[in-house]
Parts: structure tokens; sequence; C-alpha cells
């Protein structure tokens, strides 16, 4: 049995999609044949078409970007499952400009080979078409795994950076080039106390012994490689900070853009002081928060967990990080420390 | 493999297209009579859907060489006859648009890249859009030639597209050797080429059998899938074989 509210579960992302097109008639198209959401406004100076996807139940992740100022179109597959390559392809073709199209794929296999096949496609038909590959987490780093680091928080982070150097009107090179660097200056990790509750069997993916958490899951109910025993938040931050500043070879003068992300079953009280924890941490090792985010951006159903992104920003990537952009989960008031 | 064929001498064109609708209803019969072997091998490394997709992929295929015409003296329900037609029955050619050498690899490229899910379908969809390629380009001169540059050319787009390697046990095993022996052959004859290449491919099949895979989803089972060929290799070799004739039984060519 299900605990899930759905009138039947096969039919709840394309309900959920539906339901979301309505919610933002004035800024996305959902196109239910193709498979993709589409913005209705990106601004006429892009000169290239940016284009994401992935599995459901990440929700606001991919959707919730798609929008002025960040992605044209996002594809949807099911529940923690790739899109299919020709939603890919009907996306980018409907989006590609002068200059062609950039996919923005996280690194798991299903991602990667249904984009890369769509990238082959486009190629044939004479679509320039590049790609980045957001692999932040750091804890799927790992010397034996053909696969690689997942991608996980710092989707949101290139999304809108992104964006906003798309509507400068950079070309495709350009792009590919930013996205690289700023993946490279962005990582993550994940705790959760409890799993998300499976879709169908209405069960805890996982369950924990009493008086452990997991450190390092990953965003489709994975274990994560460690449990530890339960500890101060301040403890935990301090482990995770220790972890994100040393794959990020953090200096005394990097200004950091901060992401406390909810993996859908935390409460905000808990994520704004994760925060707190992470911002004094971080200031004891001379580096400064300059932007914030705090709430659920990238969710793994309804895990009781929450991850935690660091990206090492420079001038730049701060002037486009803070371009205005209009889309449905992108805040209004985005987080920023001074002024 | 043997010599199916002892057709009066032909070449050309014409003759080529005769042999590429041969070989693809010939594919589509094997996928047909393989089917519950090829799920067998799947459900013991993978999630047990490649022989359907294949099926499905090929089925797909099959409904675009011969799209409703509306045509009064067509039999209805004529489309798609699940052994598909004995090798050596002339494609239906007359109700076909396009009777091109390159029409039934492309229209194999358009079922599994659009129709076909899983992984392994729309990676067969990219060997069949870059044969499909290479064939219109090249297919006026040596039929061989052109075969192996789309053979090239596809096991490239699916080395691009999952970085897989030969021995990390998936389709690659079964095409990189087949891509090789095409390039190496010096027969023009392409039924003769395509029997080098699949003898080529069976012993990349064989050495999956050994291995333990790092790519797709047999990875997830380290040890657990030794002694078990990938399905996406066996279905390269069977593709190959299936130039000679359709395969019956999946058995004998795997001991």
């Amino acid at each position: 049995m299900s605990l899930y509210f759905a009138n039947a579960l096969p039919d709840l992302v394309d309900d959920a999609l539906a339901g979301f097109a309505l919610a933002h008639a004035d800024t996305v198209r959902w196109d239910e044949r193709d498979g993709y959401l589409r913005a209705l406004h990106p601004a006429p100076t892009r000169r290239v078409g940016l284009v994401s996807g992935g599995g459901s139940g990440h929700e606001p992740l991919h959707l919730g970007y798609v929008g002025t100022g960040m992605l044209d179109a996002a594809c949807p597959g099911r529940v923690f499952a790739s899109p299919h390559n020709r939603q890919v392809l009907a996306a980018a073709r409907s989006v590609a400009r002068e200059d062609g199209v950039l996919l923005l794929v996280k690194n798991y296999t299903g991602d990667r080979i249904n984009f890369g096949i769509a990238a082959e496609r486009l190629a044939h038909e004479g679509i320039a078409c590049g790609r980045v590959l957001i692999d932040d987490d750091v804890a799927s780093q790992s010397a034996e795994s053909a696969t690689g680091r997942r991608g996980t928080g710092a989707a949101v982070l290139v999304e809108k950076i992104l964006g906003a150097a798309a509507d400068d009107g950079r070309g495709l090179a350009e792009l590919e080039d930013l996205g690289a660097a700023l993946v490279a200056r962005s990582r993550s990790l994940a705790v959760a106390s409890a799993s998300h509750t499976s879709p169908v069997t209405g069960e805890p993916a996982f369950t924990l012994p009493p008086g452990t958490l997991e450190y390092g899951v990953g965003i489709h109910g994975e274990r994560a490689a460690r449990t530890l025993s339960t500890r101060s938040l301040r403890d935990l931050a301090e482990e995770m900070v220790a972890s994100l500043a040393e794959a990020l070879d953090l200096s005394g003068d990097s200004r950091l853009i901060v992401l406390v992300n909810g993996l859908g079953g935390v409460t905000r009280l808990e994520l704004y002081a994760v925060l707190r924890e992470v911002a004094l941490l971080l200031d004891k090792r001379g580096a400064t928060t300059v932007r914030t985010l705090v709430g659920d951006f990238v969710t793994a159903l309804d895990m009781r967990g929450f991850s935690v992104t660091l990206l090492d920003a420079d001038d730049e990537v701060l002037r486009l990080y803070d371009a205005p952009a209009a889309a449905p989960a992108w805040p209004a008031r985005p987080g920023r420390t001074t002024r | 493999m043997s010599d199916t064929t002892t057709r009066p001498e032909q070449t050309g064109p014409l003759a080529f297209a005769d042999f590429t609708h041969r070989w693809v209803h010939g594919f589509a019969a094997t996928a047909t009579a393989t089917e519950t072997e090829l799920t067998a091998l799947d459900q013991q490394v993978g999630d047990g859907d490649f022989g359907m997709n294949l099926v499905a992929g090929l089925q797909a295929t099959l409904r675009l060489l011969s799209p409703p015409t509306g045509d009064a003296a067509l039999p209805t329900g004529r489309a798609v006859t699940p052994a598909g037609p004995a090798a050596g029955t002339p494609p239906p050619g007359r109700a076909a648009p396009d009777a091109s050498p390159a029409a039934p690899l492309a229209a194999a490229a358009t079922a599994f890249l659009d129709e076909v899910g899983g992984t392994s379908g729309p990676l067969f969809g990219l060997l069949f859009q870059e044969l499909a390629d290479a064939v219109r380009e090249g297919g006026a001169g040596s039929p061989t030639a052109a075969l192996a540059a789309g053979v090239r050319g596809g096991l490239a787009a699916i080395q691009r597209v999952g970085d897989a390697e030969v021995g990390d046990k998936t389709l690659v095993d079964a095409l990189d050797p087949a891509a090789r022996a095409l390039a190496a052959a010096t027969t023009d004859d392409p039924a003769q080429a395509l029997g080098e290449a699949a003898g080529a491919a069976w012993r990349g099949v064989h050495d999956t059998t050994r291995s333990t895979a790092r790519r797709g989803r047999a990875s997830y089972l380290g040890d657990r899938a030794a002694g078990v060929p990938d399905p996406g290799a066996v279905g390269i070799a069977l593709l190959f074989t299936a130039a000679g004739g359709p395969v019956t039984s999946l058995a004998p060519l795997l001991h």
C-alpha cells in the first residue's frame, strides 16, 4: 500500500506536471506529447538554448528552474529514472538558438546515456550541441568506480549562473567552459536520519538502527558508504564542512555561495540552524559566506535529510548569480549576507 | 558462417538494397525466435527487458518499412508476421516508398531511437543510424566498405555515449571486433563480409562470459555476473549472423 496521495502511481508524474504547468501558466508550457517543459519568455539575447532534466522525485529540480534567466527546457523522467532520449531531442530542437544548445546533465549512467544519444542525434541533424556534466557529490568519489561522483545540489547553482551567462549572449563553447569551471568549484555532501518512503511499497527504502545517521547519501534512496552515531548538529556540520573544504581546497580568501538544501522531509527550523553552523565553521577557516540559499531545492521524495553545497565564486560568477531570474522555484529574494 | 546464398551473381545498388532488406527482416525473425533465450540471459545480469526491447524495436522497424498504404489489393493485417519472411523472400518493395539500400537501416534507426526504452535498444539505434548514413553515402561503391564505415561510425558513437571500452562486459565487446573484421574484409560480397564480422563478434561474446562488468546494469553485480555473456553483446552478434539468414536458436551459438 502506498502512503502517497495519487490517483494511480504511474500517473503521478504526469498529473504533477499538468498541475505545475497550470500553476505557472504565465512562465512555462508543458508539452505533454513530447515530454518537456518549456520557458515561455526566454531572453531574446540568448544564442544558446539551455536544456536539463532527469528523474522525477527531486522537485523542484529541474522543472522549477525553467523560466526567464535559467533553463529554456527541462525533460522529466519517471520517478528516479532518466528521461528518454527522444524527450531530450524534442526539447533541444525546440529551444536551440543560432549557436545551438547546451545540455546540463547530472552524472548518472542513465542520464548520461540518454542525453548522450540525444546529442548524437542533434549532431546528426546539424544542431550544435554541448554538454556540462554535473558531478559534485564528494561522498561518491571513489578510485575503484568508473561511474564517478553523483550530481546533486550544484545543479541549481549551475543552472542559475549559466542562465545569466546565456542571457549575456555568450556562445556555446564559452558556456560549456564556464559550466565545467563551475562544477569544478562546487562540492556537495548529504546526510539523512531516515530514508524516503517508497511510493510502491509505502515502506522506508532503508531503515537505520536507532541512534545512527547515514553520512554521504545520494538522492535516490541509496545507502551511504558510512553510518555514524547520532551527534550534535555542530559536530556533524564540522565533519561535513571539513570534507567539503578539503575537496574544494578552500583558501583563506574564498568567497562562497552556500546552499543548505532539504531532501524533502526535514524542517526549515533545522535547515536554518545548519546554515548558521556552516557559516560559523567557514568563518573559522577564514572563508566568507557571501550568498545563501536555504530550503528544498533538490529533494529525494520525502527523505529526512539535508545536503550542503559550496560554490567557490569569483566576482564574475557572483555578478551572474545575482542577475535577476524569473523561474518558479528560484527565490524572489535570494539570500545575501552583505549589501 | 556457411554460404546460404547461392543466388545468381548480382551487383549494384538493386542487389545491395535487396540484401539490406533481407538482412533487417532476417534480424527481426532472429529476435522473435530467440526472445525467450535473450530474456533468460538478461534476467541473470540485467533487468530482463533486452529481448522484449529488441523484438519491439524490430517490429516497429517492419511497420515503418511497410506502412499501411490503403491499397485495396493488400490484405489487412499483413504488416507484421511474427515469424518474418523467409530469407530470400523479396521485400514488399512495391508498397514501400523507399527501396534504397539505406531505407531498412534508416527505419531501424528511427524505430530503435524513438520507440525503444532501456539503454541497449537506443544504442542499437545509433548503430543503425550510422549504418544508414554510410550506406546512403557509399552504397554505390563497395557495399563492404560502406558497411565497414557504418559499423566503425556506430562503434564510435556508442563509445562516445556510453564511455565503455573493450573488456567492460558491454555490447562494445562484440561490436569492436566486428568493426575490425569488417575493416579487414577483402570481399565485396556484403553477406560474406558480415559473416566474418559475426565470427569476430561471437568471439567477443565469449570473452564477456568470462569478464566482470564495469559499465552498464551488470556492473552493479560485480563477480556475480561472471559466467553469463552480456545480452547486448549477444544481440550485436545476432545482428551480424542474421545477414546470412535468420537464427532460430541461441543455444548452439553460445557454446
